[in-house]
């Protein structure tokens, strides 16, 4: 009869640290003879291995009985775990959303990559490596957050911080002047930059290097100024009116959407027209002409992809925020604030 | 879900309400020397049923904590740990005791009769 009790007590043990074996079991055997001493005197005779078992049962598993003499313990706390988990969601979004991206780019559009493999091979060798990557950073992340969690008290992390650096109040629909001025100054120097070279379809001349172009250069040449100017002109809106409209933002998405498409088109449409340099033999400088107008060629399904993301991340949730009566139409948008 | 009682909510809240006051109850109990298996009955006569995978870890932190004092000692030709309060435990005792009055009263203050008086 004591053996179901004495092979629940082992278990219990087993689970206990070493010191405090003897003294837990010992105790809690007490208890358990007690309880069944109890029912014996109730019944008038011994408990039989069910009732011994009942008795166990309700005590609970070995485990758990054990679990709860030892301090609470874990990797990382309650504290620090909602900073973990935004880590782990920012690395996860800057790092595995890019994989998937080209991934799926490149199955789709790139006829030479999907060649040779099945899906299933493809999924297979890109998942693999991906995952590898994905498992050793997910260890790193969660190795210094659980070193972090031991060193708190040291280095005071929780409690040495200061108010006055918490960041200012987030305006989804504030234009920062310092971007649009940093708009203005980019889209100037490249304005300057083709300005100066949409007459000659020579685009470089140096040290016996000379390259030219198509003349499906100068059209895209225009379009990229009439972009430049309009994208200025813009900016300059945003700088003298700081906030978001629905017409200025629906300004943004058609200007981007444009120049993503010319650059696109840009890549497809073999605009290197000849290359010369010192030692080049011109069916060499054919040859390379040829590789490098087929190698911008390749990648247009890709950038046509990324373009499309690209655009359709920075500009359409602004203009969602604005449609869906997020905006004042036309006066800064004043979130939630304790005035005094 | 207008009246809908999420038992799972409920009964965590039961546990955390019930926590503070074992803690009470377990310290008052131990003013006279009694050892877990007697304090448990003793407890459970008083309508604060608690199991031994519960009461036993909290003595050992009470006692941790120098609230408690322990020995074994043999009763009945067996060795039984007997608790009891340490001078600091009674002493701690009497300003939770104090405590737990205040809270009762205010807490009286704010729900008046909505106190569900015992039958």
């Amino acid at each position: 009869m004591e053996s179901l009790v004495d092979r629940y007590l082992q278990a219990v043990r087993f689970w206990l640290p070493k010191g405090q074996q003897d003294d837990i079991s010992a105790e809690l055997a007490e208890d358990l003879r007690s309880k069944m001493e109890e029912q014996q005197e109730g019944l008038g005779r011994e408990l039989n291995d069910e009732e011994i078992a009942t008795v166990l049962k309700q005590t609970g598993r070995p485990f758990l009985v054990a679990g709860r003499y030892l301090p609470q313990q874990s990797l990382i706390g309650p504290v620090l775990f909602p900073v973990y988990v935004f880590v782990l969601k920012v690395v996860a979004l800057c790092y595995l959303l890019p994989w998937v991206v080209v991934f799926v780019g490149m199955l789709i559009f790139n006829a030479s990559y999907r060649q040779g493999h099945s899906i299933m091979g493809h999924l297979a060798d890109v998942w693999g490596t991906l995952w590898l990557t994905a498992l050793t950073g997910f260890a790193a992340i969660t190795i210094v957050f659980a070193i972090i969690e031991r060193s708190q008290k040291q280095v005071k992390l929780l409690e040495d911080w200061d108010p006055r650096k918490l960041p200012a109040i987030r305006n989804t629909n504030q234009i920062k002047r310092s971007s649009s001025i940093a708009e203005i100054i980019a889209n100037a120097v490249l304005a300057l930059w083709w300005a100066n070279g949409w007459a000659s379809l020579v685009i470089f001349t140096a040290a016996g290097v000379r390259i030219v172009v198509t003349p499906v250069w100068s059209y895209l040449v225009w379009t990229l100024l009439a972009i430049c100017v309009a994208n200025i002109a813009l900016a300059v809106a945003n700088i003298v009116r700081p906030w978001w409209t629905q017409t200025r933002a629906w300004l943004r998405l058609a200007l981007d959407a444009v120049g993503a498409g010319v650059f696109c088109v840009f890549l497809r449409s073999e605009v290197l027209a000849a290359l010369a340099a010192p030692g080049l033999s011109s069916s060499q400088a054919a040859t390379a002409v040829h590789a490098i107008n087929m190698a911008m060629h390749s990648v247009f399904p890709l950038c046509v992809l990324l373009c499309v993301l690209i655009v359709a991340a920075a500009d359409v949730p602004r203009l969602f925020r604005l449609l869906h009566g997020r905006s004042s139409g036309g006066s800064p948008v004043v979130g939630t604030t304790f005035a005094r | 879900m207008a009246h809908g009682f999420n038992l799972e909510v409920f009964e965590n809240l039961r546990l955390e309400l019930r926590r503070g006051c074992l803690i009470l109850a377990v310290l008052g109990t131990l003013r006279s020397e009694q050892y877990g298996y007697t304090m448990r009955k003793s407890l459970a006569e008083h309508g604060l049923a608690v199991d031994e995978g519960t009461l036993y870890p909290l003595l050992r932190r009470l006692e941790t904590q120098g609230l408690l004092v322990s020995q074994w000692r043999e009763e009945d030709k067996r060795n039984k740990r007997f608790y009891r309060l340490s001078p600091d435990g009674e002493v701690i005792l009497e300003r939770l005791l104090a405590e737990w009055q205040g809270i009762n009263g205010s807490l009286q203050g704010i729900l008046g009769n909505k106190i569900p008086v015992e039958a």
